[in-house]
């Protein structure tokens, strides 16, 4: 059948495309279906932080193995310069209650077998001489970094369609179906598509397309922005945080530098059709950057943008085969910071959608985790 | 929504042009033989092409390019320009310094 | 927040007339433009506009634009310089830069009236110093006083093309061709013929294969192209320029509305991507508006309607125009844009090979591919035939009319006080000299042409002598006495000239009527006076000289 894969994957993400590269990598053939174009949610729109530190203990392990094993040489893999950039990430304190927060995951985050620090305003303005000297401390991990989030979605995509993966885009998927028993078929606007196995892996949009299979996952959709300067001389190669999360970011290969930052308000954005800047985040995270980077106050800013991400009620993804619909496995929820750990995610998917041994024990982010308060 | 578009068409090998030289984007100096390479790579949209490339990601975002880029991508998967969608405006409509980005008046 | 109740993006002739039209009914209204003037592309426009009394014909772009910032100051609207909208978000809120620092407003009215920027096309050599937009060029000689260059291509015979190749004429540079790949000449034949008249060769199915230069500009080699636009081997011309100004059609800016989420469409005959706009320029949005080149490229005289419609519906909007007021108001706008709408360059015959004129007349083939009408065909135009016979002497001055296509202008009409000329009710028909006995000789048609396509012949001059009087707008202006070359419609020499008298005049708006005094067998052929120094086009003199013999 012209629609049949032994896998169908809905979602053209770099979680759908990571996960339909290792699945090729491992001899299975899938289908991926996308609403939009390759990469057009999350995936394209982050700040390309691939980081361990300050991680929740129950994903840490995915992104050190990332960390350690795949991003390394994923740009020689996938035949595409992904830009990673393994560099160390710094995480800035202005004030002692910012060291106290900070102190709080690194001891967290060190317990958990990660080479994590705290050090001096001075020690962190040797990593980084740009700094102000409103930074009176930081953490340190040496081997965080970051890579380019909208190629290495589209390295995974090129690489997988190479590999035989059929990619569709246009394709609105409004509900999945089981068949004796199985989820088997994606039914789009316009045709079917039938899998041996499906894997949802949509961002929130995965909530309604699993509810049409009695599934839901409790996360909300948060309007993020992050914006990007023009080119500058290169400065530094250090993945950037604060305690205060009022930015984040990092100078990329081509020389602008991409930032992402709060205002606090975005909970409350108005509901709008595609996700849309508002008037006062750019300036808002502008003021953010300057106080750390006063270096950097005639730098131009050419675009910003915005993005959803998928919180969950606890912050971490869900990863898991969904026992009650035999056949579907389930991808979403990755709260913001699932670009990091999307080779992880996609190895440990072909191995769940194939069933073989997982990689990494993932028991922590299974879909049933939820529960009202006793 | 987008028409749905099959992303393992065979357009045939991406065969050199004696042209393949010329920028197309002036900002971020990309060639008419890098964005058709793209094509052929399965980018088979501006926006996708403006990832893979930053075509269109420069000082001028797009202003002067976008047109032009639209027409090799066109061309090269056998389709009319108008089928392909430009890729989104963002704010700030110009280049603008961080400094005066941070200076809000309500 | 500021708040205002019509904010307009963009003040150019769209933008300032929805202003005016928005405060002369009372509302409260503020006008953002980037730029350091306000006009936008008005005060570039040195030309006189087409059209009818009501859409200002005959008047020159930047005085109109003099005339809008006059109008706006008295009726009270607010126009900020140097403030550039960065965008438009939910609930109609705009962010500006202005004095090095974002200033939010919103608006319960936005009016969006960005204009459009030029087209690019590309070939090896398109990055190189030298290469400029027409509208650039346009902008160096007429805001800055700069001169582009000396020797220019100009790729593209659109109205855009021809106008701007004629200014640069007139700052003094040589216009060493116009090419188009086109077939035909995309704009007004009678821009074309201006240009022709005074030598400058039209190539037609030809393209820029390449601009010379290491770093900038020393030459371009052209071709012509066959039906599937591929060069024609053999055909490659190397031209001795130094500016390649590319006039290939402009694109809407419309950033902001797609910023602001309107409803797009892309429609090849607005220019590419423009909002879904009503009849009255709403877009999706309700309270936002386009208008002018932002919505669909057209020309600054419909832009200024389209402002007038949106000024009035925002201002209905607001309360301040009753439904039956607006209605009649409303009828008017429209009516007049339809006007400039009509003709063979209206939106409904763009692009469509016209053979023949609305009246029936095959239309002149040589103006379409080469600038100018030659003399057989100019024979059966009615501001033409009715004229010149070559049996009959007439007696005293008539008006020759070689206004040939159906264009929206009608500013001849009015300009004959003696009522000679006629075009009737509809503005798009041609121009006919219905009684050529009441010429008065005052030459008010011929400078009030903004196709400068009118001229006066007196026959019965001296004994073998005509004189034949013209538009001129070029400096230095001829002197009465001095010898000089006649030239045909082409540019070609076709004998000596010597200028019997020059008229000048408040009522003529610069646009000096110059007599000369030329054999009497050239009545029909000569159209252009070029004086032996500092000659315009080049090439004429040798042409001449090769004739041999007419230097008398």
């Amino acid at each position: 059948m012209k629609n049949h894969a032994e896998v169908i994957i809905i979602g053209g993400g770099v979680i759908g495309c990571a996960a339909a590269y290792y699945l090729a990598k491992k001899g299975v053939k899938s289908i991926v279906l996308e609403r939009n174009e390759i990469g057009y949610g999350g995936s394209s729109r982050n700040g390309g932080g691939v980081r361990q530190s300050a991680r929740d203990p129950r994903e840490l392990p995915l992104a050190m193995h990332g960390a350690q094993y795949l991003w390394p040489q994923l740009s020689e893999e996938l035949g595409v310069d992904v830009e990673y950039c393994q560099k160390g990430n710094l995480r800035l304190a202005k004030t002692e209650a910012h060291l106290k927060t900070l102190e709080k995951l690194v001891e967290s985050s060190h317990s958990n077998g990660l080479d994590v620090k705290m050090i001096s305003g001075d020690e962190a303005r040797q990593i980084c001489p740009y700094m102000s000297h409103e930074v009176i401390g930081a953490s340190w991990c040496p081997t965080d970094g970051h890579a380019n989030p909208m190629l290495t979605t589209l390295a995974f995509y090129k690489k997988a369609r190479e590999l035989g993966v059929r990619f569709i885009t246009g394709e609105n998927v409004s509900e999945i179906r089981k068949i004796k028993g199985r989820a088997r078929q994606v039914v789009t606007d316009e045709t079917i598509y039938e899998g041996d196995s499906i894997l949802l892996a949509t961002g929130y949009e995965s909530r309604p397309i699993a509810n049409t299979v009695g599934i839901d996952i409790p996360m909300q959709r948060i309007l993020l922005e992050a914006l990007v300067t023009e080119a500058q001389p290169k400065m530094f190669d250090q993945m950037l945080g604060t305690a205060a999360a009022d930015f984040y970011g990092h100078q990329s290969k081509h020389g602008s530098f991409v930032f992402g930052g709060s205002t606090g308000l975005e909970p409350y954005i108005s509901e709008q059709p595609y996700p849309v800047t508002t008037s006062f985040t750019a300036s808002s995270t502008c003021r953010g950057i300057i106080k750390y980077f006063p270096v950097l106050k005639d730098a131009k800013i050419v675009r910003t943008w915005a993005g959803w991400i998928d919180d969950c009620a606890d912050h971490v993804p869900v990863i898991d085969q969904i026992e009650e619909v035999p056949g579907l496995v389930l991808a979403c929820g990755f709260s913001g910071h699932g670009f990091g750990i999307s080779p992880t995610v996609g190895l440990l998917l072909s191995e769940l959608v194939t069933n073989t041994a997982l990689t990494l024990d993932i028991f922590a982010l299974r879909y049933n985790r939820f529960k009202a308060r006793a | 929504m987008s028409k749905v578009v099959e992303r393992s068409q065979d357009l045939g090998p991406c065969i050199p042009q004696n042209d393949d030289d010329l920028i197309i984007c002036r900002c971020e100096e990309i060639t008419k033989g890098e964005i058709r390479q793209a094509v052929h790579d399965g980018m088979y949209n501006l926006t996708e092409v403006k990832r893979y490339l930053r075509t269109g990601m420069g000082l001028c975002q797009g202003q002067t390019c976008s047109r032009l880029v639209r027409s090799i991508v066109a061309k090269e998967l056998g389709i009319s320009p108008a089928e392909l969608e430009l890729t989104s405006a963002r704010s700030p409509a110009r280049p603008i310094e961080m400094q005066t980005y941070s200076n809000e008046v309500w | 927040m500021k708040r205002y109740e019509l904010i307009v993006i963009g003040a150019g002739p769209a933008g300032l007339s929805a202003a005016i039209e928005a405060a002369s009914w009372g509302m409260k209204v503020i006008v953002f433009d980037e730029n350091v003037r306000p006009g936008g592309q008005l005060f570039k426009q040195i030309h006189k506009f087409f059209g009818s009394k009501k859409h200002k014909a005959k008047i020159r772009g930047f005085r109109i634009g003099d005339t809008l910032l006059k109008e706006a100051e008295q009726a009270g609207v607010t126009v900020q310089l140097k403030a550039t909208v960065m965008g438009v978000f939910n609930n109609k809120e705009i962010t500006v830069m202005m004095n090095d620092q974002i200033e939010h407003f919103k608006g319960d009215n936005i009016l969006i009236a960005t204009g459009a920027s030029e087209n690019m096309i590309t070939f090896p050599g398109w990055t190189l110093p030298g290469v400029i937009g027409a509208g650039a060029a346009q902008t160096l000689m007429n805001l800055h006083g700069v001169k582009p260059g000396s020797k220019i291509l100009m790729v593209g015979s659109g109205n855009v093309g021809l106008v701007v190749s004629f200014q640069l004429l007139q700052a003094g540079c040589e216009v060493v061709a116009i090419i188009d790949a086109s077939s035909r000449i995309g704009g007004y034949g009678v821009h074309a013929a201006k240009v022709a008249r005074t030598g400058v060769p039209y190539y037609l199915s030809h393209t820029i294969i390449q601009a010379e230069g290491e770093d900038c500009v020393t030459g371009a080699v052209i071709g012509e192209v066959d039906d599937h636009w591929q060069i024609i081997e053999g055909t490659q011309k190397k031209l001795d320029v130094d500016t390649i100004c590319l006039a290939v059609g402009l694109s809407p800016m419309s950033q902001l509305a797609r910023m602001a989420g309107c409803e797009m469409i892309d429609e090849a005959v607005k220019g590419g991507l423009v909002p879904l706009c009503s009849e009255y320029g709403e877009t999706s949005i309700p309270g936002l508006f386009c208008a002018g080149d932002v919505a669909g490229i057209e020309e600054a005289s419909s832009a200024m309607i389209q402002g007038r419609i949106a000024g009035s519906v925002a201002a209905r909007r607001a309360g301040y125009i009753l439904d039956q007021e607006f209605a009649q108001k409303n009828a008017d706008f429209q009516e007049s844009l339809a006007q400039l709408r009509e003709g063979m360059f209206g939106a409904e015959k763009k692009g469509k090979n016209l053979s023949h004129t609305d009246e029936g007349i095959p239309l002149s083939l040589t103006l379409l591919q080469e600038g100018y009408i030659n003399e057989a065909e100019i024979q059966r135009f009615p501001g033409f035939s009715e004229t010149i016979s070559s049996e009959t002497k007439t007696k005293g001055v008539y008006p020759v009319i070689e206004c040939t296509q159906n264009i929206p202008c009608n500013p001849c009409q009015d300009a004959c006080q003696q009522g000679c000329i006629s075009i009737g009710d509809r503005i798009t028909s041609l121009p006919i000299v219905t009684d050529k006995e009441k010429c008065s000789g005052c030459g008010m048609c011929v400078s009030s042409c903004p196709g400068q396509a009118i001229f006066l012949i007196e026959e019965n001059y001296e004994e073998d002598y005509v004189a034949i009087s013209l538009p001129y707008e070029f400096l230095p202006l001829p002197q009465p006495g001095e010898q000089g070359l006649a030239l045909d419609r082409s540019g070609q020499a076709v004998g000596s000239a010597e200028i019997v008298k020059v008229r000048q005049g408040k009522a003529m708006d610069e646009t000096a009527i110059v007599t000369m005094k030329v054999r009497a067998k050239y009545a029909a052929s000569a159209r252009f006076y070029q004086q032996l120094e500092g000659c315009l086009s080049g090439g004429s003199t040798e042409a001449l000289a090769m004739k041999g013999g007419e230097l008398e």
